[in-house]
């Protein structure tokens, strides 16, 4: 049986002026998954190393931005190609209360990979019923 | 032959609108490159440069670990397949799927001046580098003009 052939699409551009750097900026693509202690997020960021991503957390607004380097392409000469090469920039307004204090991130094989803990507050309670 | 080469070392700031462009103005395969069965639109996306040597070819593998890639060569024709894991943490409840996982696979015919036999690869960052020399008798060569 061959295997389902994975798609891949187009890369998008970011709109708005908001980015301050020069050429074209991307938008990952991102899973976002929730736990009930955390919210967990994975965003593609192919050629971006762990020294070269942001994160940052500002009033239920995260952001998140990763730089590629251009040192593998120097010398070369595009033959063809299917994908362009920039930036990376997205954000997201959180649904939950996140402690930023405890939020980890890594890097890995181009993936960024976020654990945001929910504050105390943010977590779901259970409230027990007592016989009346 | 495209005429164009990205200069060495690029400028943090040019290098980049200059890369930008030169892809951009590729992106149609204007060369007519003759890539065998497998096309544009299916994981990984690919780029195809040439250097010195012979040609680079890159593609996108965000998220799959070096272990799960494999790169076998028949003939002139170089197979890239692997293997994208879906996010965890199992039970979780998913807000948000982009990323694609399952099983890929891309094949490319390449031409018949390089040496598939002395073919190189690595991945670094979520991007695969297969580099793949040209055969010796291929090379442009120097021939000194001796005295009569």
């Amino acid at each position: 049986m061959t295997p389902q052939e994975l798609s891949v699409k187009a890369k998008q551009e970011l709109s708005g002026g908001e980015h301050t750097r020069p050429g074209r900026t991307y938008v990952p693509d991102v899973d976002i998954s929730e736990t009930p202690d955390s919210l967990w997020l994975w965003a593609d960021m192919p050629g971006v190393d762990e020294h070269s991503v942001e994160v940052k957390l500002d009033e239920g607004v995260l952001a998140i931005e990763g730089r590629v380097s251009l040192k593998e392409y120097e010398g070369l000469t595009p033959l063809y190609t299917e994908y362009n090469v920039g930036n990376y920039a997205r954000r997201f307004s959180l649904s939950a209360d996140i402690d930023a204090e405890r939020i980890k991130a890594r890097m890995a094989n181009g993936v960024l990979e976020l654990e945001l803990p929910k504050t105390a507050r943010a977590k779901p309670r259970k409230i027990p019923i007592s016989a009346g | 032959m495209a005429l164009f080469r990205l200069s060495s070392p690029l400028d943090p700031i040019s290098g980049l609108l200059e890369l930008q462009r030169e892809l951009e103005r590729l992106a149609e395969n204007p060369l007519g490159m003759d890539l065998g069965f497998s096309g544009r639109g299916a994981f990984p996306a690919m780029n195809i440069f040439s250097d010195k040597d012979g040609y680079v070819v890159r593609l996108e593998v965000p998220g799959v670990p070096p272990e799960q890639i494999s790169i076998e060569t028949r003939g002139r024709t170089l197979t890239v397949s692997g293997r994208r894991a879906a996010s965890g943490p199992e039970g979780a409840s998913v807000h948000r799927r982009e990323r694609e996982a399952g099983e890929f696979a891309r094949s490319i015919q390449l031409p018949d001046d390089l040496d598939l036999s002395r073919a190189e690869a690595g991945c670094k960052h979520g991007i695969l580098t297969i580099r793949i020399p040209k055969r010796e008798e291929a090379k442009p060569r120097q021939i000194t003009v001796k005295a009569a």
